[in-house]
């Protein structure tokens, strides 16, 4: 993925059709969703979502988000509509032509009915890091925008390459990540966290759990011996400082021993929009810390 | 287990007293061949069953150490057990990882497993005496529920701090676990003394708004806090260190014993109130001891254990069957057995999906539940 300097432009999703524009998009449910026109009065319901679309530099369109939208600081004047349990009220109070939705979130119940209200709506799923820039330029073709949806998915691309060369081929520390202490959830196969963990030149402890979020066995932990924990801290996901220093009773830990506990924004890394590239140099820096100058991080 | 059954059955005196809740006040029941006062239980048959609970508590207790994230097999932790009582901490380590996992994940884990279930267990033999009604627990009365607000509250405002030994969590739930208790018994009390059914209303109905303020608490937390706060609704034994093991285990022990101090008390409840006082009960203070040490001791242990339900329920009526309806044995051997039952399903739970952990309350009722229903409509076990 290591690119040259190119002109840009030559990145956007389907360069052959870049001319055509087609105002048919596929959503990651596999729904076409046909725009005869750019919707100018935008409903989000995730914050990643919401900091896309500032990315793409509009306000004025973006007329109901979630309560966690707190990014950017301009975003919190928006008005609400819930967040795992949208108020359905309130959306189609605020008569949206375009409803953007997580895939986690949305109840299916809500979608149907705002299928049923015919209030179109678009879902994204991202997988993998690597999808977020797609995103990023498919909503920017749909809000038309697309030169802006393609400088900042180009400007993305870049960094994670960066990030990839730097840590590439260096030795992979164990890594925990702890979302909760008591009792101990952290990030399994099938997350988020656990794909950006392993891109940044980690290796999680709980890969070999069965489920995304995994209660994990504190034997589990012990036995497999991380050398870095995480701690996500701000926003809406905080784990204490008290609960961090629950820790150091671990005396067998590699992590204890060599004191790397480490607090990350959570913000950076649990929401798929355009900071994720920052969120994962953040980890990079954490789990590598010498593959990076001395200059501050993020 | 099988040579207990049949002493048991030699004795004949079983059958409990329930009678499902009537709409009527207090029913006095003709007394039927219950156990009373001092008679029917040899000093000799209490020592045996006891003891017999107790070795196989302990062979229970040595089986469940085994399993885990690691196989350990019974020399190796005989080796580690014996380097730790040795050379203490400095034997610990050099064992390495695995002595860790047992001397400081498992053991106390187990421990805190047969202390929390021989607590429920005990505390529900208690409330079904008291109340005549086979379906009391701690869980059905809402105090379990009161306790988990409690937490709940301390969870959401990041409570931080120690009093009295304990940490901020489990006084919280000690807290909400009085407060529900002082509610049900200020409404029981209305008429100046407890009707039965009242409370036992009561508590139901309070179990029910509990439960909905522990709900609205939790879907106000941040998300990972509520996944944390989920997930231990549910029933999650999580252990402290040792010191503070020692304080909970004491308290237990000074609440359980105050529990067995009743059992006379309670043999004499089980013929009807009216039949009690008669034979000189102190009717009101009985209720109120039994009732308030239950609410003590059920939220200290909702503090470490959330939500585990079924094992207040099951176990006293398991034990009857096994060793008839005398409280003064009826109490311990429950205690005992709800212990050696929650060892058994917290290692299920532990192990099942490793290195996944599945919540304990599903363990318990999934393996509690089919049994139940087997004594239910096996002709032996008439419980109500």
């Amino acid at each position: 993925m290591a690119l040259k300097r190119r002109q840009q432009g030559i990145l956007t999703g389907m360069p052959f059709m870049a001319n055509l524009a087609s105002r048919t998009f596929v959503d990651d449910l596999g729904r076409k969703l046909y725009l005869a026109k750019p919707p100018i009065r935008v409903v989000s319901l995730a914050p990643s979502m919401t900091e896309i679309l500032y990315s793409l530099g509009l306000d004025e369109e973006i007329v109901g988000v979630t309560d966690y939208c707190d990014y950017p600081p301009q975003a919190r004047a928006k008005p609400k509509v819930g967040y795992s349990n949208p108020n359905l009220e309130s959306i189609v109070a605020l008569r949206p032509d375009l409803v953007l939705a997580p895939s986690t979130f949305l109840r299916a119940d809500v979608l149907a009915k705002l299928e049923q209200l015919k209030i179109p709506t678009f879902i994204l799923e991202a997988k993998a890091i690597e999808e977020i820039p797609s995103h990023v330029q498919t909503i920017g073709r749909m809000m038309d925008r697309a030169p802006a949806g393609d400088r900042v998915a180009t400007e993305m691309r870049r960094q994670i390459a960066a990030i990839r060369t730097k840590v590439g081929e260096r030795p992979r520390l164990r890594v925990l990540y702890v979302l909760n202490s008591q009792p101990l959830i952290t990030v399994g196969p099938g997350s988020f966290i656990h794909q950006m963990i392993e891109l940044a030149g980690g290796v999680n402890v709980a890969g070999r759990a069965l489920v995304p979020y995994p209660r994990l066995s504190l034997e589990e932990v012990l036995r497999e011996d991380p050398e870095v924990l995480i701690f996500p801290v701000g926003g809406a996901e905080s784990v204490p400082e008290s609960e961090q220093q629950q820790w150091r009773r671990w005396t067998t830990l590699s992590a204890v021993k060599h004191q790397r506990f480490h607090q990350i924004a959570a913000d950076l890394l649990n929401r798929p929009g355009p900071r994720i590239a920052q969120g994962l140099e953040a980890l990079a820096r954490i789990i590598h810390p010498e593959a990076f100058d001395q200059r501050s991080g993020p | 287990m099988g040579l207990m059954a049949r002493q048991t059955q030699s004795e004949g005196g079983r059958a409990v007293v329930t009678e499902p809740v009537v709409a009527a006040g207090e029913s006095a029941e003709p007394p039927r061949a219950a156990p009373v006062g001092s008679s029917r239980l040899s000093p000799l048959r209490w020592l045996l069953t006891l003891s017999a609970l107790a070795a196989a508590a302990v062979l229970v207790l040595l089986i469940c150490l085994q399993f885990g994230a690691e196989r350990i097999g019974l020399a190796e932790e005989i080796r580690i057990v014996s380097l730790a009582v040795r050379d203490g901490q400095a034997g610990l380590d050099s064992t390495g990882a695995t002595g860790v996992i047992l001397m400081q994940v498992r053991l106390p884990r187990v421990l805190l497993a047969f202390m929390v279930g021989g607590c429920l267990a005990a505390v529900g033999v208690g409330l079904q005496a008291l109340l005549r009604n086979p379906l009391a627990d701690p869980y059905v009365l809402g105090i379990s529920s009161g306790a988990a607000l409690g937490a709940g509250l301390a969870i959401l405002f990041g409570l931080t701090g120690t009093a009295l030994a304990f940490s901020a969590l489990p006084l919280c739930a000690m807290a909400g676990g009085l407060l529900s208790v002082l509610v049900v018994y200020r409404i029981a009390t209305a008429y100046g003394y407890l009707p039965i059914h009242t409370l036992l209303l009561a508590g139901v109905i309070l179990n029910a708004i509990f439960s909905a303020l522990v709900m609205f608490v939790t879907s106000i937390m941040e998300p990972n806090r509520s996944f944390g706060m989920m997930s231990w609704l549910m029933g999650t034994l999580t252990a402290p260190d040792y010191p503070a093991m020692l304080v909970l285990a004491g308290y237990l022990l000074a609440g359980l014993l105050v529990l067995f101090r009743q059992a006379a008390s309670l043999n004499l409840l089980t013929l009807g109130e009216e039949s009690a006082r008669a034979l000189g009960v102190e009717v009101e203070a009985v209720k109120k001891t039994v009732f308030f040490t239950s609410a003590l001791l059920t939220g200290a242990v909702v503090s470490v254990s959330g939500m585990i339900g079924f094992v207040g329920m099951v176990i006293p009526h398991a034990m009857r069957l096994l060793t008839g309806a005398d409280h003064r044995l009826l109490l311990p051997a429950s205690a005992l057995m709800g212990g050696l039952y929650l060892m058994a399903a917290d290692t299920i739970a532990r192990t099942l999906l490793a290195p996944t952990e599945i919540p304990v309350g599903v363990v318990t009722a999934l393996a509690g539940g089919p049994f139940f229903i087997y004594l239910l409509t096996s002709r032996k076990g008439r419980l109500a």
